[in-house]
């Protein structure tokens, strides 16, 4: 099994050395292997979205390395960082952070904008991935006109389209509803199939039986790691 | 390239899909490049115009030297100028300003045979008899004035005149409120007996410097217990350097006005600019989430910068032109030409050149980028987690 992600006693503190300083997260070592369905569990306040932030470069950490790959890129520049999330990392966000001027296929395709990919092929392969995820009849219309779990779907079309190793969702069962929470499962069991790493952050039960580990958070410091081979 | 063409289109875009916010920044760039556009087109008007007529005026202009000042000549003179080597035609001149009605007039006196090329008649004759003028056609509009008409003007009521024609001319803002008559009518008016304002001296190509030397030197009364006070000689380009000093103070009074302007606008800019900024801070996280490096946002936003300003400076320059086309410059004309009130009488002169609109265009970059780009900067180097808060 390749290890893909690992952090060594990574801390994230706000407002440092203030007396509202906040410990987000506590050091923190854990290994993500690839090819697996990993989930970050615990309570609100717990650090989940933090750490996710943390090991999608999304957020730099206060101490403490996160070796990406086999990189340490705690030390990363701004370039760098931005390098991995264009082509290792996809993310979808709890609130799906969608443009809300840009349709369903330009909010899917704007990712593709810098690697100088022109109009047409990042329409065709945007309208693309979106097919695949059951939205052909969403592809013009701006976010605001769709469900959350279509909002959701173009989020994950987005995270996918560059075909990144590894996808991190956080709190993705949140916004939508009981039928859209179907769709996502079988969307992340089908890149899994794909042979991509899913990392998921949330406190909704249904993913318990779905990962195949799981580190407990609480208060900011790891408390527990199951393993299982449910899928 | 393709790379290039993509934020170029994005930029695009991005300006049309938040086209309020873009409208507001272009109607604010323009309310702040028209009026320089203006100015700068009337001041380059009326410096063309003048320069043209300093071109066409006599070679040399002699006066009397009274401590410093210009001071009536004595036309005994006249014959000495006359005999000199290289003088072409020499005529004495009458310069003076009255009121007419509530206007300030100028009053020009001049020997009939000796009109300037550029005064154009619109209607009637040039004067011949004792007491007949003609008129700017600026004066005649003004007052409803027609041929045949009798006038007196306040510096002199005893003195009768009758307007024999109207004119026009190539620099509009000198027929505006001129009234020209014979030399002997106006030396009459101003109680100018013997002695004339100044004395025009047309050379022969070439002569000016020397001739302008030598009246100095030689027939400028030198000594000190002399009756008669010194000569002051001014040629063309001694002319043409006080008319640019002076232009150009006129010009810096109005920089200067527009500058305090300028800086008033930038904060008025940042604001508006910064307006919607929470979101623009958002759509700038989510860019560098999926991968947009620092520089490549930047790009776009500089790209956005530079279509904004060539849609705003073309504009602010055509809003120069109707300004000036149908309101006659107002406002702005005033900073220019002495008491024309708001509304100029006559056509004010301007003239569009290309490096005062390259200039606007500069002004409106500088502007936009003052206004967003330490922002976005600031906005892409966070973490994205932290813009998309």
């Amino acid at each position: 099994m390749d290890l893909i992600i690992r952090t060594e006693k990574l801390d994230k503190f706000y407002y440092l050395g203030r007396p509202e300083e906040v410990r987000a997260l506590n050091q923190i070592d854990l290994e993500i292997y690839k090819n697996r369905i990993i989930l970050i569990r615990g309570p609100s306040g717990s650090g989940k979205t933090t750490l996710l932030n943390l090991i999608s470069t999304m957020d730099r950490p206060t101490r403490g390395q996160i070796f990406l790959f086999g990189e340490d890129i705690s030390k990363y520049s701004d370039v760098e960082l931005s390098r991995i999330r264009q082509k290792r990392v996809g993310f979808i966000f709890q609130n799906f952070n969608l443009l809300p001027r840009l349709s369903a296929w330009e909010n899917v395709a704007f990712p593709l904008l810098p690697l100088g990919i022109l109009e047409n092929e990042r329409r065709r392969r945007a309208v693309e991935m979106l097919i695949q995820l059951k939205l052909e009849k969403r592809v013009n219309h701006p976010p605001e006109q769709m469900s959350g779990g279509e909002q959701q779907r173009v989020a994950i079309a987005r995270a996918l389209i560059n075909d990144p190793e590894i996808i991190m969702a956080d709190e993705p069962t949140s916004n939508i509803d009981a039928e859209s929470v179907k769709i996502l499962l079988d969307i992340f069991t089908d890149l899994k199939r794909k042979g991509k790493t899913i990392i998921i952050s949330s406190h909704d039960p249904i993913f318990l039986d779905f990962s195949e580990t799981v580190f407990f958070l609480k208060d900011g410091n790891l408390l527990d790691v199951k393993q299982g081979e449910k899928l | 390239m393709k790379r290039h063409l993509n934020f170029l289109f994005a930029a695009i875009g991005n300006i049309i899909r938040n086209k309020v916010r873009s409208l507001i920044l272009i109607l604010c760039l323009i309310a702040v490049l028209f009026p320089f556009i203006s100015a700068i087109s009337i001041s380059e008007g009326i410096k063309y115009q003048s320069l043209i007529s300093i071109e066409e005026g006599a070679d040399i202009y002699v006066t009397s030297d009274h401590y410093g000042s210009n001071a009536p000549i004595s036309l005994q003179y006249l014959s000495r100028f006359q005999e000199m080597d290289g003088v072409v035609k020499v005529f004495p001149r009458v310069v003076g300003r009255t009121y007419f009605v509530n206007r300030l007039a100028a009053i020009v006196g001049i020997p009939s045979g000796n009109i300037p090329q550029s005064i154009r008649l619109k209607g009637g004759v040039i004067f011949r008899e004792k007491g007949e003028v003609v008129i700017g056609k600026g004066l005649a509009k003004e007052f409803e004035l027609q041929i045949g008409v009798r006038f007196t003007l306040s510096a002199n009521p005893s003195k009768l005149f009758r307007i024999t024609g109207i004119f026009d001319a190539d620099a509009s803002i000198w027929s505006a409120n001129l009234v020209l008559m014979d030399f002997e009518d106006a030396s009459e008016f101003f109680r100018l007996e013997g002695k004339a304002t100044d004395i025009l001296i047309y050379t022969r190509p070439g002569y000016a410097p020397v001739l302008a030397r030598e009246i100095q030197e030689k027939i400028s009364p030198s000594n000190r217990h002399s009756s008669e006070p010194p000569l002051r000689v001014q040629d063309k380009s001694l002319v043409k350097k006080y008319f640019l000093r002076g232009f150009n103070y006129k010009a810096g009074v109005f920089t200067a006005l527009y500058t305090v302007a300028f800086a008033l606008a930038i904060p008025a800019l940042l604001v508006i600019s910064g307006f919607g900024q929470t979101e623009r801070k958002k759509e700038i996280g989510v860019l560098k989430a999926t991968g947009w490096q620092t520089q490549e946002v930047m790009e776009m936003v500089v790209l956005e910068n530079l279509a904004i300003s060539l849609t705003s400076a073309p504009l602010a320059i055509l809003m120069a032109m109707a300004w000036l086309k149908l309101f006659n410059g107002a406002f702005i004309a005033q900073f220019f030409i002495a008491e024309i009130g708001l509304m100029a009488p006559f056509p004010v002169p301007s003239r569009f050149l290309p490096l005062p609109c390259l200039f606007a265009f500069l002004f409106a970059m500088v502007l936009t980028m003052v206004g967003s780009l330490y922002s976005i900067w600031k906005t892409a180097t966070i973490p994205p987690v932290e813009a998309m808060r």
